[in-house]
């Protein structure tokens, strides 16, 4: 792990990080291939981060909610060489930001999304950044309770996220040379993802929502609405949400989407 | 061969301040650099995003873009303008606006016994074909070969020759395949100037290949419009009048397409006023994109027709068949042919669809179908030139310098040759897209290969097949014009056949050399396809998902040539209009002018999972009065009623009145919403 950082960067599937290589928004001298480093494969509730979204989505043990936000995520091509990992670690589609514009999360002090263009955008948390989060795994894994195993550390997939700020403007909570080696997840008694996109399919979600119903209580996590994945206690906490005058959309579809999902798991 | 980059503005209204080319000359693998005042492609000025500024060939196109990186540019921002409807109150118009009009407009409107108004929107389009603007330019002594992705390989001649001073025939333009126009490539364009005075310099081929994102701004696109529209009619449904104001967003140059077109040509009405605007703004500018102007105004139209179906209690097939147009709507032309009441009659079954896809609605999905006209030229036109080589073998070899842009007109060529000598397809070669290996040849626009291109092939093959028969007739001591060739062989009236190389294979090392021109369009006669499609939708209230459940197209186009990609015309143009209605739109910071969606994943095309069930159907029947071929072009027709026929399938759904591309999922919310709250207050829906 002490070859990571300083100019070195671990590389899974790709997917994200070629992109942002070539884009210039990452810097790296030197690739190293974390294939045959990260665990991979399924065992029981545990996951390793290595795992593909494909090998997730068609295995049956796995709860409906991450099978399907598998599923419902970018292409085939993609989902076969995109990791679990990599998945939950992926970088805003903000277009702003991967077109490199000086917002906040390039050490800015504007929001540009907030006065231009935000359809695709936050509802929550969107004051200083208005990013919203891709990643339909990391909605489904919310609502599974999941806990994230990382090579120094163990804790709630929320605790890998944070909202950005002037001291720091990182969304993730990782240190340089940190990979996430292991996903846990508990296992529901039924759960559901729904996503709403521009297109059928390979979109981002405008809105995705994920339900896992266990013996307390439904659990709802959230795709596509605020620059972090967003858990909601019930979809009362929808009142608290500050929509953008292009977002407001967002959350009628949110409130559509969590009533069907809770519906789905038969909350 | 080296390659090329290119330094483009950043800004959408900029001057360059001061331009350091130090770094850039001297970074590996540079060979020419060129800036501003160096060729007429690059300017100090940008009055658009992505403006080329400085230009850069090097080894490898890594070394290029690395050099391309180290030019320093210091800017002075401007004030853009990017707000249409200011430009037109400012003046800022591309061209003169364009006023239409006939009979009395506003006796058309008191005489009516219903009026309705709306405002449409469409969205900012890019084409986005798979093969990116691309060439590569090499001098060959004072002469220069230019290999192009082009629908128009004499344009880009004459385009470069202009450029360079040149004597046309000393550019020699070259495209054997292409990826992709849709009608961003009917020209050279600055990128080819670039290339080639980058080639000239270092005395090198070079290769300028638009990267992905360049593409999506400078590429060229579908401009954006504003569309304020009146129908008016008698309570029978007859149009009193028709009239509208039509906004263009067409960016800092194109042209005004024809956005009034549809409603001065589809429908009968005597009193028709409109006035079209091309706003100039500080925006990449617009290019020809499939049925340019045709696509957005038919929306509008058909729109605002099954409005005013609504509001007088008619069947809105019924109100398309009582205006009904026998003779041209312009100037009282005859048509040279129209079949579109054939077509309704067609569409007929697939409009009663209806009742029972209504009846499948449940409390979330509902279901409705809605059809939509389609009027466009396609009737091509002269000059085109092609030659017929037929060898001893009894092959033959269609020789004519246009291209196929992916259309399968190689095919459609073989196919009419065929016919006309009487031999199989398999015995016919075609050989395209050189400028020095041909006659001159069609623009592959305005969906005018087919019907410029085939009789010009067919009249080459025929002359060809006359000087056959010529000398069979004088071989086998036959009458003149008694002997016929079919089946690949010389047929007499008596019953009497002879192998077709019975007569090539006397010419040894000779050969039989057919010409043929494309003659001209029937005078005094309007030449237009004609169509109707009819979509059926599912609409999820709860979320405004849509699902297009079926699309049924019929088009009469004349004479079909090749079945098989005629309908895989349909089929794209209505999977490119899928994409148009639901999911691609060009977004611009609303401040800056500049454009967000550069890549494949902000801009987004319609997918394989997006496609409807498509059923197709062609009318078929040659247009006696158009060429010996009687074929019009199907490029753009299905492309331009699919938008329309989808918004008002959503309408019969749901009462929802969708007036903006593309059909987001706010813009079906925000209907929704607005149809219970009508629904609420008790308003008439229309």
């Amino acid at each position: 792990m002490g070859a990571l950082g300083n100019g070195t960067r671990g590389l899974a599937g790709g997917t994200d990080l070629v992109p942002l290589l070539r884009d210039g928004l990452v810097a790296a001298d030197r690739l190293v291939d974390l294939r045959r480093v990260i665990p991979s494969g399924i065992d029981g509730t545990a996951i390793g981060a290595g795992t593909t979204l494909a090998e997730l989505e068609a295995d049956p043990q796995i709860p409906d909610a991450l099978r399907e936000a598998c599923r419902l995520a970018a292409s085939p091509q993609l989902r076969n060489m995109g990791t679990i990992g990599g998945n939950l670690l992926q970088a805003t589609r903000c277009w702003y930001w991967r077109l490199n514009y000086p917002c906040r999360l390039h050490g800015g002090d504007v929001c540009h999304a907030r006065e231009g263009q935000h359809r695709e955008h936050a509802i929550f948390a969107n004051d200083y950044c208005a990013s919203a989060h891709p990643s339909d795994v990391a909605a489904a894994l919310l609502a599974l309770d999941a806990t994230v195993e990382t090579t120094r550390a163990a804790g709630p997939l929320a605790g890998l996220y944070r909202l950005p700020d002037d001291h720091d403007r990182n969304l993730v909570d990782l240190g340089a040379d940190e990979l996430i080696t292991r996903i846990h997840y508990e296992r529901p008694e039924q759960s559901v993802y729904l996503k709403a996109m521009d297109r059928k399919r390979w979109a981002f979600a405008l809105v995705g929502v994920a339900a896992a119903r266990y013996d307390d209580g439904v659990r709802l996590g959230l795709a596509g609405v605020a620059p972090i994945p967003w858990r909601l206690a019930s979809l009362d906490d929808l009142e608290q949400a500050t929509p953008l005058p292009g977002t407001a959309y967002k959350l009628e579809l949110a409130r559509a989407l969590g009533r069907r999902a809770i519906a789905a798991v038969g909350g | 061969m080296l390659h090329a980059a290119v330094v483009r503005s950043p800004h959408a209204h900029a001057r360059v301040r001061a331009l350091d080319l130090s770094r850039a000359r001297e970074a590996p693998g540079v060979r020419a650099v060129l800036a501003p005042g160096d060729c007429d492609a690059l300017d100090e000025t940008a009055e658009f995003e992505g403006r080329a500024v400085v230009a850069v060939a090097a080894e490898t196109f890594g070394q290029a873009r690395a050099a391309a990186e180290l030019v320093e540019v210091e800017w002075e921002e401007l004030e853009p303008l990017l707000d249409p409807e200011e430009a037109v109150r400012r003046g800022s118009l591309v061209g003169e606006p364009r006023r239409y009009e006939r009979g009395g407009y506003e006796r058309g409107l008191a005489e009516a016994d219903a009026v309705v108004e709306a405002e449409y929107r469409t969205q900012t389009l890019n084409h986005n074909p798979l093969e990116t603007h691309q060439c590569v330019c090499e001098w060959r002594g004072d002469g220069l070969d230019v290999y192009i992705s082009t629908q128009y390989i004499w344009g880009v001649r004459d385009d470069v020759a202009a450029a360079f001073g040149l004597p046309p025939d000393k550019v020699r333009v070259i495209c054997e395949y292409m990826g992709g126009g849709f009608g961003a490539k009917n020209g050279a364009g600055g990128y080819v100037t670039l290339a080639a005075e980058l080639a000239r310099r270092s005395g090198r081929p070079v290769r300028l290949a638009l990267t992905r994102r360049e593409e999506n701004v400078g590429g060229g696109n579908r401009n954006a419009t504003i569309q304020r529209v009146t129908a008016a009619a008698k309570a029978d449904g007859t149009l009193t009048a028709l009239g509208g104001e039509f906004i263009c967003s067409l960016g800092w140059g194109g042209w005004l397409a024809s956005t009034a077109g549809p409603m001065q040509l589809l429908h009968a009405c005597e009193n028709v006023r409109t006035v079209e605007y091309g706003a100039k703004l500080n925006l990449p500018a617009m290019a020809a994109f499939r049925a340019p102007g045709f696509v957005e105004g038919t929306w509008a139209l058909e729109c605002l027709l099954d409005k005013l179906a609504a509001e007088l209690g008619l069947d809105p097939l019924e109100l398309r068949r009582r205006n009904y147009a026998n003779v041209d709507t312009m100037d009282g032309r005859p048509y040279s042919a129209k079949e579109l009441l054939e077509c309704y009659r067609r569409a007929e079954p697939h409009w009663e669809r209806r009742h029972e896809v209504r009846a499948r609605s449940d409390a979330t999905w509902k279901r409705g179908v809605g059809l939509a006209s389609q009027i466009w030229y396609g009737g091509g036109g002269p000059p085109s030139y092609a030659w017929v080589r037929v060898g001893s073998d009894g092959r033959a070899n269609v020789v004519t310098a246009m291209q196929d842009i992916g259309t399968g007109t190689r095919t459609a060529m073989a196919q009419i040759a065929a016919e006309e000598l009487g031999i199989r397809l398999e015995r016919v070669q075609v050989q395209v897209g050189d400028s020095s290996r041909g006659p001159f040849a069609s623009i592959s626009g305005g969906s005018s290969t087919l019907p410029s291109m085939g009789p010009a092939v067919r009249a080459a093959a025929a002359d060809a097949a006359r000087q056959i028969l010529e000398i069979a007739e004088q071989r086998f001591e036959r009458e003149d014009g008694t002997l016929s060739l079919r089946g690949g062989e010389i047929v007499s009236p008596d019953g009497t056949t002879w192998p077709l190389e019975e007569i090539t294979g006397l010419l040894e090392d000779g050969q039989i050399l057919g010409k043929g021109a494309r003659g001209p369009n029937p005078a005094g006669m309007r030449v237009l396809t004609f169509g109707v499609q009819v979509a059926e939708v599912a609409v999820d209230v709860e979320t405004g998902e849509v699902v297009v459940e079926r699309i049924y197209a019929v088009h009469d186009v004349g004479r079909v040539i090749n079945p098989l990609g005629a309908r895989s015309q349909i089929e794209g143009g209505i999977i490119q209009a899928m994409g148009h209605t639901f999911s691609e739109a060009r977004l611009d910071d609303p401040h800056r002018g500049t454009v967000l969606t550069k890549t494949l994943d902000a801009y987004k095309l319609p997918t394989i999972a997006d496609v409807p069930e498509i059923v197709c159907e062609l009318i078929d029947k040659p247009d006696a009065q158009l060429t010996n071929l009687g074929s019009k072009g199907l490029g753009e027709p299905p492309i331009i009623p699919t938008a329309a026929a989808i918004a008002n399938a959503i309408r019969d759904a749901t009462g929802a009145d969708v007036t903006s591309l593309p059909i987001t999922r706010e813009e079906i919310l925000a209907a929704l919403r607005e149809a219970r709250e009508r629904e609420r207050v008790g308003a008439p829906s229309a």
